[in-house]
C-alpha cells in the first residue's frame, strides 16, 4: 500500500468553481450609498434580493473549463443591525468539465451568511461589520465541485466613503472604498479515499484560505447630491463605476499542493435605481490559476426594504429606521 | 424558477405593501445646485424623491461660521409634497452648508448635506 498526494488540479478546481457573487447588500450612511457589490461582500445590512447574478468563466486548468453560473440571494435583516442570508449557486460546466469529461450540471454547496452591522458613522461615511459564512458541505453537486464538507469563514467587512476629504479635492468626495478579510476553515482537514484494486490511499488536503477583496467605486448619485451638481443626464446621475478585486490565498494546511494566490479583478458599472440596481463586470484572472480570458458577471438587485418597507422590507424586530435609497 | 419568484414577489406586490410612494426618501436636486456658485438666493428649495411629511422635515443654511441664515421652518410644498423650501436671509458672498433631514410618508428618515457658493 501506498500513499499520495492529490494533484492540486482538484482543489485549484475547487477554487475556481466557488461562487463569484458575495452575499451583499447596499448600505447608506450618512450622505453616502453603497451599493451592492457584485464580486465581494459589502458591510451593508438590509433586506433584499439578488437574482439572478449570471457569471461566465474560463478555469485556469489544463485544460481549460467553461463554467456558467446562476445564483441568488436573499438577505433578510432580523434586527436592524443583524442580518441572515442564504444564496444558492446552479453550475454549469461545459466539456471536458465534469467527472467523464463531458459536462456536468448542478448546485454547488448553499451559502449562508449571518451578519451584524456593529459600527456605522454617518458624519465620516464609515461603516463595519462581522459575520459568519458557512458553506454547508454535501449541499450540493459532487460533480460540479461542491465540496463534501463544510467550511466555515469568519470574516470583516467594511466601507468608507470619502466625502470629508478636504475642498482642495473636491472631485474625489464620491470615491468610497469597501473591503472584506475572511478566513476560511474547512469543517474537515483531508480526504482519504482507498483505492480498492491497488490498495493505494490517496489524500486530499483542504487548504485554509484567507479570501480577502476590495472594492473601490465612483458615485455619480453622490456627486451630484452631495458635491457638485453638473447637470448632467439622469441616466449619468445613476451610475457607479467600480472596481472591485477578490483573492484567495492559502495559508494552512496546502503543502506539498502546488496551491497559490488566486484572485480577479473586476472593472464594471452598476446602474442604480430607486428600487434596484443592474451591475455588469468583466472578471479579469490574476494569473494562470486563477482562470484563462476575460470573463463577465451581471446582476440585478432588488431593494425589497423600499419595495416592502412594512412587510419583508423591514427587520422582524424592530421598525425600519434606516435610510437605504440613493435618490 | 428565479424569475417565477421575482414575477410572484411583483405580482404580490400590493399585497406586501409596495406603493409608488412608499420608498426611502433622497435628494434628487437642489436650487441653489449642489456644489454651484450663486447669487444670493430668496429660498433654498429641495426635491427629493418620494413624498414628505412636513412634520420632522427640516432645512438648516449656515454659513461658514456654523451661523444660521435660514429664517423659520422649511415647509413642503402643498402642491408638491416632494419640495422642501425655506426661506434664508441675505447671503454675503461665501460658502453656505445645506443640511437636511426628512420624514418620507411611510415613516422613514434620512438625512444629507451639501454646499453651495454665493458669488460677489
Amino acid at each position: 500500500m501506498s500513499i499520495r498526494f492529490l494533484n492540486p488540479a482538484l482543489p485549484a478546481l475547487a477554487l475556481v468553481l466557488a461562487p463569484l457573487a458575495g452575499a451583499a447588500a447596499h448600505e447608506i450612511a450618512g450622505n453616502r450609498f453603497f451599493p451592492a457589490t457584485l464580486s465581494i461582500d459589502d458591510p451593508g445590512v438590509n433586506d433584499e434580493l439578488a437574482v439572478p447574478t449570471i457569471s461566465m468563466t474560463k478555469s485556469g486548468d489544463e485544460p481549460s473549463i467553461k463554467q456558467l453560473d446562476f445564483s441568488g440571494e436573499y438577505s433578510r435583516r432580523i434586527t436592524e443591525a443583524f442580518a441572515i442570508s442564504v444564496g444558492p449557486t446552479w453550475t454549469h460546466l461545459y466539456a471536458p468539465g465534469g467527472p467523464t469529461g463531458t459536462g456536468a450540471s448542478g448546485f454547488q454547496n448553499l451559502d449562508t451568511t449571518f451578519k451584524y452591522r456593529f459600527y456605522k458613522d454617518p458624519v465620516h461615511e464609515l461603516i463595519m461589520s462581522v459575520g459568519l459564512a458557512v458553506e454547508w458541505g454535501g449541499s450540493g453537486a459532487s460533480g460540479v465541485g461542491a465540496d463534501k464538507f463544510t467550511t466555515y469563514t469568519p470574516t470583516f467587512y467594511f466601507g468608507k466613503g470619502f466625502g470629508d476629504l478636504p475642498d482642495q479635492i473636491w472631485w474625489a468626495r464620491p470615491l468610497a472604498l469597501t473591503g472584506t478579510v475572511g478566513y476560511a476553515i474547512p469543517g474537515s482537514a483531508r480526504t482519504v479515499t482507498l483505492d480498492p484494486d491497488t490498495g493505494d490511499t490517496a489524500i486530499e488536503l483542504h487548504p485554509q484560505f484567507l479570501n480577502w477583496g476590495l472594492s473601490l467605486q465612483y458615485s455619480m448619485p453622490y456627486l451630484k447630491s452631495a458635491v457638485y451638481d453638473f447637470g448632467l443626464p439622469d441616466f449619468a446621475n445613476r451610475l457607479i463605476p467600480i472596481v472591485e478585486a477578490s483573492f484567495q490565498t492559502p495559508v494552512a494546511n496546502f503543502a506539498g499542493t502546488g496551491i497559490r494566490t488566486t484572485g480577479t479583478v473586476n472593472p464594471g458599472l452598476i446602474y442604480v435605481s430607486n428600487y434596484y440596481q443592474i451591475g455588469l463586470e468583466a472578471i479579469i484572472p490574476i494569473n494562470r490559476d486563477s482562470g484563462r480570458n476575460v470573463g463577465a458577471l451581471a446582476q440585478l438587485h432588488i431593494y425589497l426594504d423600499d419595495l416592502f418597507p412594512t412587510t419583508i422590507g423591514k427587520p422582524i424586530f424592530g421598525g425600519p429606521v434606516a435610510p437605504a435609497k440613493p435618490f | 424558477m428565479r424569475y417565477i419568484v421575482i414575477s410572484a414577489l411583483l405580482l404580490l406586490s400590493p399585497a406586501l405593501g409596495v406603493g409608488g410612494a412608499r420608498a426611502h426618501a433622497f435628494l434628487d436636486h437642489a436650487d441653489p445646485r449642489v456644489g454651484n456658485t450663486v447669487k444670493s438666493p430668496r429660498i433654498v428649495s429641495l426635491w427629493f424623491t418620494q413624498n414628505l411629511e412636513n412634520t420632522f422635515s427640516t432645512i438648516e443654511v449656515l454659513d461658514a461660521n456654523g451661523a444660521r441664515m435660514s429664517v423659520g421652518n422649511a415647509l413642503v410644498d402643498t402642491n408638491d409634497r416632494k419640495l422642501l423650501r425655506v426661506p434664508v436671509r441675505v447671503l454675503p458672498a461665501g460658502t453656505y452648508t445645506v443640511k437636511w433631514h426628512v420624514l418620507s410618508v411611510d415613516t422613514h428618515t434620512s438625512d444629507g448635506s451639501f454646499t453651495f457658493h454665493v458669488g460677489p
